[in-house]
């Protein structure tokens, strides 16, 4: 048994936060965890991609190679599309749809794909999985720091390798106590979003 | 035995201080950095930011000569400035154990160049090499090379790749720390004075040929150590074409092999020198083999040379001849060249991707930098001048939208460049852009001899207090060290007590230094700017910012949409919508450094 999880997102988003809570919740479970986190310039804006690998055997690389992860989380349209030749052919993406622009785009040097172009090259893989807005849905709950929690609350509706319970005790552990009502509700929120799709 | 989850850095930290490091010394550096924050936690070890590494490798030096187990941490580009030292520690040996940690950066991730500092460290200054395959295989010879090197009496160095000093695994550890032994320091000249003496007892040879001697009389005792070295291993599997994984190349090896489906003859090998006998065992009846090694063939030349001692006659491919000979290894990159090789065909690359809009690196929001990036170009644009620049955050000023610096080379080398253009002849002004950090690591004896030289140039020193680059760190301009409050030492009363024209502004008033950089440009001499602003990401935290707030606003009324902000200032809080400039206010700082770039007053 392996699974293989990636976060792909924007310096910023929170998506190492949610592969902490993954990650710990994993070794509680007994599983072999291996991960990393590919950063450098991730607290100026840049592309952050986190890598979570659980098995009951040994994992040798940190990395999770191409055409291997089981769930993709796309923090970030752009991001998910960067990173999305990781997932597996029977592998399933979760993709917040609300764009960060990027400087390049900015300045008309780049052009940021649309929304359609980003979807048409995902399924010309033949990949599937479910497009939901955690950003929008964070703002409407207060705070769009939320997002990293809806997110992880909509990967729990999808993986049952963790049970969603635990998951978001993890999560609750690693922060302030006077954030874990709004923590609680942005997670079901994000279960609520995939459920709605099933 | 105890297990926790935990990064390869912290890894090598419990490993050293498992093996009774007492003396740890470093410079910040993407990856290796984490290593030192990490040991200075333990109590009873003594952990420093030296001013370069050089230093830090001088450092632990003279620790291990007074009988204290110690342990130098640099990544790549450090072990290149520490070279000279290398050069000289290898042929005197150590006293107390003592390990060198060169993480490299293969791909450069987050470096200006990639390399392979086994070349430097093995090939060339012939000391011994680990090179871990796993965060838990870090920890075990970080932990085992102490022992060795006080065996040997020569430094043991650990070459740690970004996928392990950054990747997070369990490792099984023993929670130990031996007792501690005295401090003691005997005199032995005839080993630890590097000098061109005349030995008498060797017949009138001198020193220097008589401790190359000794090394190279070492080196049958570091194969025989290697060869027994629990680090490198044979795994049986079907077939005549062996498969060679070298440190990290090793697990991708074993990720593939995975993803492959049969079993394939493997050798991991980790250490340096090679262990001759296992790979002359493992090739035995093979008519090919291939190996993955993260960066440069050394490893697949090593074995050329034994086939080629040894009469044997096989096929060995790599990175030399195989393989892409330039960035990282990856899982699939191995996969991909296991079936070309099994089908005896030529490693086919992956196809170039399509490019996807990349995230530029950039200065954060509130960033002082911006102030000081923005000012500067201010000045070049009107008189054509020329900036050379250096490492650190500034550093992204040489990207869109700034396009500021002209050139990056490695620490310091902004301040001679500077002086060389204008010793080629170079008639407009010439400017280096240093950082504060960076400054105190290599750009004081670049400023030495730019005075010396009477040169003609404009240094400006980016002082905010940190390394910033690397997570902030603290270093001789800032208010304390590992350890300690400091009194900072103040880069403007270093720069005039040796001799420059000094000037000082706040980056954050981009008019004034645009005036400060025009006065200083119209002296003669060596002119240094301190441009003093603290970095906005460590020490707004904690309410400490060199501006005051104010509420950025754009009056859409005003703004006409000529995106001149977004175009030649990059702030990530500013974008264009619907044909006007929109600040972001979540993302806004306040700095007010924009005001400043708006022509038409619409930024407030």
């Amino acid at each position: 048994m392996k699974f293989d999880l990636v976060i792909a997102g924007v310096g910023g988003q929170g998506n190492i936060v949610a592969s902490q809570a993954i990650a710990q919740c994993a070794m509680d479970a007994g599983f072999t965890v291996v991960n990393t986190e590919t950063k450098g310039a991730a607290q100026r804006g840049g592309s952050v991609l986190s890598h979570v690998r659980l098995a009951d055997r040994e994992i040798y690389s940190p990395v999770v190679p191409h055409g291997q992860a089981d769930v993709l989380l796309g923090f970030e349209p752009l991001e998910a599309l960067r990173y999305i030749n990781i997932l597996s052919k029977g592998g399933k993406y979760i993709i917040n749809m609300a764009p960060v622009p990027t400087i390049l785009a900015n300045m008309g040097i780049d052009t940021y794909p649309s929304e359609q172009e980003i979807l048409s090259e995902v399924a010309a893989r033949g990949l599937t999985g479910y497009r939901i807005n955690a950003t929008q849905a964070a703002k409407e709950l207060g705070n769009v720091l939320l997002t990293n929690v809806i997110m992880l609350g909509a990967f729990t509706a999808i993986a049952d390798i963790l049970p969603a319970e635990a998951i978001l005790h993890k999560l609750l552990s690693m922060v302030d106590p006077k954030f874990h009502e709004a923590d609680i509700r942005a997670f079901r929120r994000g279960r609520e979003m995939i459920a709605a799709q099933l | 035995m105890e297990k926790k989850f935990m990064l390869g850095n912290e890894a090598i930290a419990r490993g050293a201080v498992e093996a009774g490091v007492k003396v740890v010394a470093g410079y910040p550096g993407t990856p290796a950095t984490e290593i030192v924050d990490h040991c200075a936690q333990f109590p009873g070890v003594y952990a420093e930011w030296s001013a370069n590494e050089k230093h830090a490798f001088e450092v632990a030096a003279g620790a291990s000569l007074t009988n204290r187990r110690s342990m130098a941490v640099m990544k790549h580009n450090g072990t290149n400035a520490a070279a000279d030292f290398l050069m000289h520690i290898n042929f005197t040996g150590v006293r107390a154990g003592m390990v060198l940690i060169s993480a490299d950066d293969p791909g450069g991730l987050s470096s200006q160049c990639e390399e392979d500092t086994r070349i430097l460290i093995n090939s060339y200054a012939h000391l011994p090499v680990f090179d871990p395959s796993s965060v838990q295989e870090a920890y075990a010879m970080t932990k085992a090379a102490f022992a060795l090197s006080e065996q040997t009496e020569l430094v043991f160095a650990l070459r740690p790749v970004m996928r392990i000093n950054h990747a997070g695994g369990m490792v099984e550890y023993e929670a130990t720390v031996p007792g501690d032994r005295s401090p003691e320091f005997v005199t032995d000249r005839k080993r630890f004075v590097m000098s061109a003496v005349v030995e008498k007892e060797s017949g009138g040879e001198l020193r220097p040929k008589m401790r190359h001697r000794w090394l190279n009389g070492k080196q049958a005792e570091l194969k025989a150590v290697m060869e027994q070295s629990p680090f490198n291993w044979i795994e049986p599997g079907e077939g005549d074409t062996g498969f060679i994984g070298c440190g990290i190349g090793y697990a991708f090896l074993k990720e593939a092999e995975q993803i492959h489906g049969a079993k394939l003859p493997i050798l991991k090998l980790s250490t340096l020198p090679l262990p001759e006998q296992k790979v002359l065992s493992f090739v035995k009846g093979l008519k090919k083999v291939v190996v993955f090694e993260e960066i440069e063939p050394v490893v697949e030349n090593l074995i050329k040379k034994m086939c080629f001692e040894n009469k044997i006659v096989l096929e060995v491919l790599g990175r030399g001849n195989y393989l892409p000979q330039e960035g990282e290894l990856t899982a699939n990159l191995v996969l991909n060249a296991i079936r070309s090789a099994l089908a005896d065909k030529p490693y086919e690359a992956a196809p170039q991707g399509k490019y996807i809009p990349a995230r530029t690196r950039t200065q954060c929001s509130g960033c002082s930098h911006r102030g000081l990036l923005i000012a500067l170009k201010d000045v070049v644009r009107k008189n054509g001048g020329i900036v050379t620049g250096d490492i650190g955050c500034h550093d992204a000023g040489t990207f869109e939208p700034m396009n500021l610096q002209s050139t990056i080379f490695c620490m310091g080398s902004s301040i001679p460049m500077a002086y060389g253009i204008k010793a080629a002849g170079f008639a407009k002004p010439v400017y280096a852009l240093i950082g504060d950090s960076t400054f105190f690591h290599n750009g004081l004896t670049g400023l030495a001899s730019a005075i010396y030289n009477a040169a003609d140039i404009t240094v400006i020193i980016a002082y905010n207090s940190t390394t910033a680059m690397t997570g902030f760190q603290p270093h001789p301009g800032s208010s304390s060290n590992l350890n300690s409050r400091i009194n900072p030492m103040d880069p403007g009363a270093v720069c005039e007590a040796m001799g420059a024209k000094v000037f000082r502004c706040n980056p954050y008033s981009v008019e004034e230094t645009i005036a400060v950089i025009t006065e200083a440009t119209a002296a003669k001499g060596v002119k240094v700017v301190i441009a003093e602003a603290l970095c906005y990401l460590k020490f707004g935290r904690d309410g400490q910012i060199s501006y005051v707030p104010k509420q950025v606003k754009v009056d859409a009324e005003s703004c006409n949409g000529c995106s001149v902000c977004v175009r030649t200032f990059g702030c990530p809080a500013i974008t264009i919508i619907n044909n006007k400039a929109v600040i972001e206010e979540s993302a806004c700082n306040g700095c007010g450094v924009c005001v400043f770039v708006c022509k038409r007053g619409a930024i407030k």
